[in-house]
């Protein structure tokens, strides 16, 4: 069965509420379905990261699968980094049979970064590539040309570095136009904490062309806070947020009440949904969504 | 060597079109030995530009330079005075050569005339075959001297695929079985045991997996 209340509330206008959801690194899936089953309902559809960090677990595909198998909606990652052009198309391909309708390319990062560190990347084709190969297929035909046995009908979306010091808005909106054009229909940007760092970007893009959907990141603690604002280059923390939370009672709650607010911001806004990420609290999705 | 071949005279004329003066610059090393991009192909191209243009009926300046090699600096400053009387440098170098004139003469644009395609030999007159990928950590000491990375298609490490047939590899019957040849290299040695050990699974970091490499030695740094 194919879902897609993902696609039809972007197409509706009406603002989506997607959580990030990590497979295991193993097979025991219960942990990951148990905490997306409590908030069922609640999450129009799980990102499903495809080895964020280059850290080995399970497959993207194959975490989607799973929580598919149980009636939950999914976005699958597909990733240049760990795969050639046949893999993709053939994983893209499996994805659409088993009901994932929705997908979101990204770069990846190297391997180095990851504990495999001595593995070899793959990069046959970069993030543009892939978005137009997903285009490719969605028209019925694949990579080289081939007629295929049914097309893929996927919403698909990319990742977009907004904000990210260093990258001039000119350059970061051209690099949207670029994957628009390629057939990119909703970007997922790195975590926000504001409108601010992504404004000067927003103002260069046509807005009606193509879905924004800021990512919220569940904060866990004031030392997260001044670690991601001192060496994580393309995440901007407010030092008031790190300000507050050192004079908050009780640092977890603001945390949750922090990302509760941060929703709220983009969506009075005018973006079109949000995706929660909230690296290892999974726990928390429900408690951060209630009442938002 | 690195190995280079010719880039077609189109797509070259394509580029540097729009310019009037042009610098063909070759280089003395590998491509010289590879005859791809010495003083004689230097010679060659130019004669061939200067010849379209006139047909066109375009003045063009265009000149011929070698240098003795485009990836140390100091023969690249060999052309520093006449650098700025150029609009453009057609390299025939090697693609480490064409980017380090780019880096050494920010304002020139700088053009590829050749393909660069491999680190091989010159296993016959007018034929050259891949030897080595740079990957950074050699393992010919195990193989019999002969690399698996270089010459497998598939970069084996443990022995032949189902695809080796009468010594050769699935990809072509021009193509030889690189592990048919380490097996027969290692026989020849008396050193089959070797054959026997199963290779450590590859660490690839020091090949292009860990990002753009480097090497410094702080005994030879000024």
């Amino acid at each position: 069965m194919h879902l897609m209340q993902f696609r039809k509330k972007l197409e509706e206008g009406s603002f989506v509420v997607l959580a990030e959801m990590e497979p295991p690194k193993g097979v025991d899936t219960t942990v990951m379905t148990g905490h997306a089953v409590k908030v069922k309902g609640k999450v129009d559809a799980f990102l499903v990261p495809e080895m964020s960090n280059a850290v080995m677990r399970m497959s993207a595909l194959g975490g989607a699968m799973v929580l598919q198998s149980k009636g939950m909606e999914t976005i699958v990652q597909v990733c240049c980094r760990d795969r050639n052009r046949i893999a993709l198309q053939a994983d893209l391909l499996a994805a659409y049979a088993c009901g994932i309708t929705s997908v979101m390319a990204v770069t990846g990062q190297e391997p180095s970064y990851g504990d495999h560190h001595q593995a070899r990347s793959v990069y046959d084709i970069d993030l543009l590539e892939l978005l137009t190969a997903v285009s490719t297929l969605r028209n019925g035909r694949d990579m080289a040309g081939v007629e295929l046995l049914g097309a893929p009908d996927f919403l698909m979306g990319a990742s977009v570095n907004a904000g990210a010091p260093g990258i001039s808005p000119e350059v970061e909106a051209d690099d949207m136009k670029k994957k628009i054009d390629a057939g990119a229909r909703f970007f997922i940007t790195p975590p926000l904490f504001s409108v601010e760092t992504i404004a000067p970007v927003l103002k260069r893009i046509d807005r009606s062309a193509v879905h924004i959907i800021p990512t919220v990141l569940l904060l866990k603690s004031l030392g997260m806070a001044r670690y991601m604002a001192r060496n994580v280059a393309h995440i901007h923390v407010p030092d008031a947020l790190a300000e507050r939370l050192e004079t908050a009672p009780d640092r977890v709650r603001e945390c949750v009440k922090i990302a509760k607010e941060t929703i709220s911001t983009f969506r009075a806004e005018g973006f079109s949904g949000v995706l929660l990420s909230t690296m290892g609290w999974e726990h928390k999705i429900a408690e951060v969504l209630e009442g938002v | 060597m690195i190995v280079a071949e010719k880039k077609p005279m189109e797509e070259i004329i394509e580029e540097v079109k729009r310019f009037e003066n042009i610098l063909v610059l070759g280089c003395n090393e590998c491509v010289t030995v590879c005859e791809a991009g010495g003083k004689k192909e230097v010679g060659v191209l130019a004669s061939a530009l200067r010849m379209f243009f006139l047909k066109q009926g375009r003045k063009m300046r265009i000149d011929e330079r070698t240098l003795e090699r485009q990836c140390d600096p100091e023969y690249l400053e060999e052309i520093r005075d006449v650098a700025d009387g150029y609009d453009a440098v057609v390299s025939l170098a090697c693609g480490v050569g064409v980017q380090f004139t780019a880096e050494h003469y920010p304002n020139l644009p700088v053009y590829p005339g050749v393909d660069t395609c491999f680190m091989g030999v010159t296993e016959a007159r007018g034929m050259w075959t891949e030897r080595c990928q740079g990957c950074g950590r050699c393992i010919l000491a195990s193989t019999g001297g002969i690399c698996p990375v270089a010459r497998c298609a598939k970069r084996l490490f443990n022995g032949p695929c189902g695809g080796s047939s009468d010594g050769k590899c699935e990809i072509g019957k021009d193509t030889v079985c690189a592990w048919q040849l380490i097996i027969d290299r290692l026989r020849a040695l008396g050193r089959m045991e070797e054959y026997e050990r199963i290779a450590p699974i590859k660490d690839w970091s020091t090949d292009r997996a860990g990002g753009p490499r480097k090497i410094v030695r702080e005994d030879l740094a000024p």
